[in-house]
């Protein structure tokens, strides 16, 4: 009993949510591009590989040129060059999209970790400590807010460009052309096509997207959070990413509950003296939590229409 | 195809070696040497070698059916690490809490036991695929990191524990040991080295086993016709009297036992006991190379396997020798799944005049064809046809 009065008491506290709204950002950036991309008809199980990249080369970026805005550049167009190999592959020679989105994951845990040691010379638990990290800012006014003020508006600038792209993504998709031509690229290429819609750019662009978010996510995480890079740092969060997005069944306002759902899972144990389970058995929650919702118990998560299925121009 | 593959991967990784300052001639012997023990220039034992290479190919042989075997259903079984980990952990449990028990009875219930526990973790997925159509590529992906945390409760804090900050478990009775072909003797020496160093365990006679059985359940069984045709079209498997959705439980349980035997030899035959090195294992995402270089075959599995033990084993004297991380192991292989995925050599023979002409429909790629099957993308409708 003790242990849930412990959670709820650690629930209505600000410090928590605060903690939290961090930890779910960094699922909502990757969870977004998941959506864009799998809207527009390409799979993408890639984004924990994006983030790693875009971690690394934040890291790298930092130390050389001292600027963690040039960083966040570098590693958005790091991520977003492991999401034209995924989309060259998949769209282009329309390779089966899941073994391409596995081997992007490998080939960024391979080339990382390659690079830390070529680059500086460190063991593979090497550790390199970037130079600037990203600010955080208090929004002036909102700031003074009593609890939503700290939870919301005294934050990493991250969190508030993740907050304008959340409400971006939501628009584009569901109120824009651009958004329906995405939507009907994922779910009827043929007719999308026999429309006029050119489906190659559109899932070019969507799946390129997808890599520039993961990338800002892995800087996030690399010059925002942590201060530093660890070989593997991302340690499954563009799988849970993933899986927020099937949670929130394809939308971005899903998404987003769930990444806070399971960002307050994050901030909770770690918060763990209190309650007295294994840190480790709370952190399979997300993915079980995944599994009752794919198996129903939780109304039905569909994918769309054509997710996963090359294109090939003039073929039923 | 996969020749051209394994030698696309290796073009390019020596290109990302002369880029990155590194000498691709140095790196590649490196990985002969220690892969294969040829053209060692440091005085490796190339016995040594070739045994370590065989110690990292069997756990790759198990898992390569384990991941092989669905793709014939049209399933995609990405949880063969974490079939494998279930293994692991039922088969050191058991080894634990049975230690005292004779070899004759312990060996065989913890492999059983590993078994049985890698048929549940792929079960679950098989279930949710079959009743709800939850895609098994997302749910497999979920179990394994389950099954990851679970290890770290198991051996972090945990019931498993060997003593507080060990991240180890404590040892499995002598009687779940696999005995290893060579006499565990540091005074006899064989090849130059006293006979313990060379670690080849009877769980190599268990892999090849294994793959044979795979052979014959997919060619000789009416089971193994019902995976195929499940495979090719639902629609005309259903037709033809195949329950669909007992195939895909089936498929999966068979599959997952494959995976947790690999983890309960592991154990059984290398480690004797779970340790943080478990946490960092790929042998199940290996496996996925392993099952699509190997072209689904029970030949090509195993010799994938023999290359990919190969890599692995010879990414260690790589770095010791040539200095070059051992990582441009995982860029190879990352490669070679483009390249098997992509087919890019056929693209690009296809475009040079005079080789052929371009395709006008998409060119079916050998392995992947078998994922873009009905299977693979639509939950199946069983229910709706067959009352």
């Amino acid at each position: 009993m003790s242990a849930i009065t412990d959670i709820l008491q650690l629930l209505v506290t600000a410090n928590l949510w605060q903690v939290a709204m961090v930890s779910a950002v960094l699922l909502l950036l990757p969870a977004l591009g998941g959506v864009i991309s799998e809207r527009s008809g390409v799979v993408n199980i890639a984004m924990e590989g994006m983030m790693l990249t875009g971690a690394f080369f934040a890291v790298w970026a930092d130390l050389n040129w001292h600027s963690p805005w040039i960083a966040v550049l570098v590693a958005m167009i790091a991520g977003g060059l492991m999401a034209l190999i995924h989309a060259v592959v998949s769209i282009r020679f329309r390779a089966d999209q899941i073994v391409s989105g596995i081997a992007i994951n490998i080939f960024a845990a391979g080339l990382t970790v390659y690079l830390v040691r070529t680059i500086y010379g460190l063991q593979d638990v090497g550790h390199v400590v970037p130079a600037e990290a990203l600010p955080t800012w208090d929004v002036p006014l909102l700031s003074a807010i009593p609890f939503i003020g700290k939870v919301v508006f005294q934050q990493n600038v991250v969190v508030y460009i993740a907050l304008i792209v959340l409400v971006l993504v939501e628009i584009v998709l569901f109120r824009t052309r651009l958004g329906l031509r995405i939507r009907a690229v994922g779910e009827h290429p043929q007719a999308a096509d026999t429309a006029g819609l050119n489906v190659y750019v559109i899932r070019y662009g969507a799946v390129i997207t997808s890599g520039l978010l993961s990338g800002l996510a892995g800087a996030f995480l690399a010059i925002g959070v942590s201060n530093t890079f660890v070989p593997n740092m991302t340690d499954g969060r563009g799988y849970i990413a993933l899986a927020a997005m099937i949670f929130g069944k394809w939308t971005p306002r899903g998404a987003f509950v769930a990444c806070i759902i399971f960002g307050l899972g994050e901030a909770i144990y770690a918060n763990n003296s209190t309650i007295h389970v294994s840190q480790y058995l709370l952190s399979m929650l997300p993915y079980l939590i995944t599994l009752v919702v794919l198996a129903g118990l939780v109304g039905r998560s569909t994918p769309p229409a054509a997710d996963g299925i090359p294109y090939a121009a003039g073929s039923e | 195809m996969p020749f051209a593959s394994v030698l696309f991967a290796f073009v390019v990784g020596a290109i990302v070696v002369t880029v990155t300052g590194g000498n691709p001639i140095d790196a590649y012997q490196g990985l002969l040497c220690g892969g294969l023990g040829i053209a060692c220039t440091q005085g490796e034992n190339p016995a040594l070698q070739i045994a370590n290479t065989i110690v990292y190919t069997i756990p790759l042989i198990t898992t390569g059916v384990a991941v092989a075997l669905p793709f014939r259903a049209g399933l995609f079984n990405i949880g063969a690490e974490g079939q494998l980990l279930a293994g692991a952990m039922a088969c050191t449990a058991l080894g634990i809490k049975l230690h005292d028990w004779p070899a004759v009875i312990l060996l065989p219930t913890v492999l059983v036991g590993g078994m049985l526990a890698g048929a549940v973790w792929a079960g679950i997925a098989g279930v949710l695929k079959a009743t709800v159509g939850a895609h098994e590529v997302v749910t497999t992906i979920m179990l394994n990191y389950v099954a990851q945390w679970l290890l770290r409760f198991l051996i972090i804090g945990g019931p498993l524990e060997l003593a507080e900050g060990t991240s180890k478990s404590l040892p499995i009775g002598d009687g779940a040991h696999l005995a290893t072909f060579l006499p565990n003797s540091d005074t006899l020496q064989i090849f130059g080295l006293p006979a313990s160093v060379y670690r080849v365990h009877v769980g190599l006679v268990i892999a090849l086993v294994a793959v044979a059985v795979f052979a014959v359940l997919l060619w000789r069984t009416s089971l193994g016709y019902e995976i195929r045709a499940a495979g090719q079209s639902q629609k005309a498997a259903r037709y033809a009297g195949v329950s669909v959705r007992r195939t895909i439980i089936v498929t999966m349980l068979i599959a997952g036992a494959f995976s947790g035997l690999a983890g309960a030899i592991q154990i059984a035959g290398v480690d004797h006991n779970l340790t943080d090195k478990y946490f960092s294992d790929t042998t199940g995402f290996d496996a996925i190379a392993v099952a699509l270089l190997g072209l689904g075959s029970a030949v090509g599995i195993v010799l994938a396997a023999i290359l990919f033990g190969a890599l692995h084993a010879g990414g260690a004297v790589m770095q010791a020798d040539a200095g070059i991380s051992s990582s441009l192991v995982l860029v190879l292989q990352a490669l070679i799944l483009f390249s098997i995925a992509a087919n890019f050599l056929n693209a690009i023979r296809l475009r040079i005049p005079g080789l052929g002409q371009a395709p006008s429909a998409p060119a079916p790629a050998a392995v992947g064809a078998a994922l873009m099957t009905e299977a693979a993308v639509a939950p199946p409708q069983e229910g709706t046809t067959t009352t």
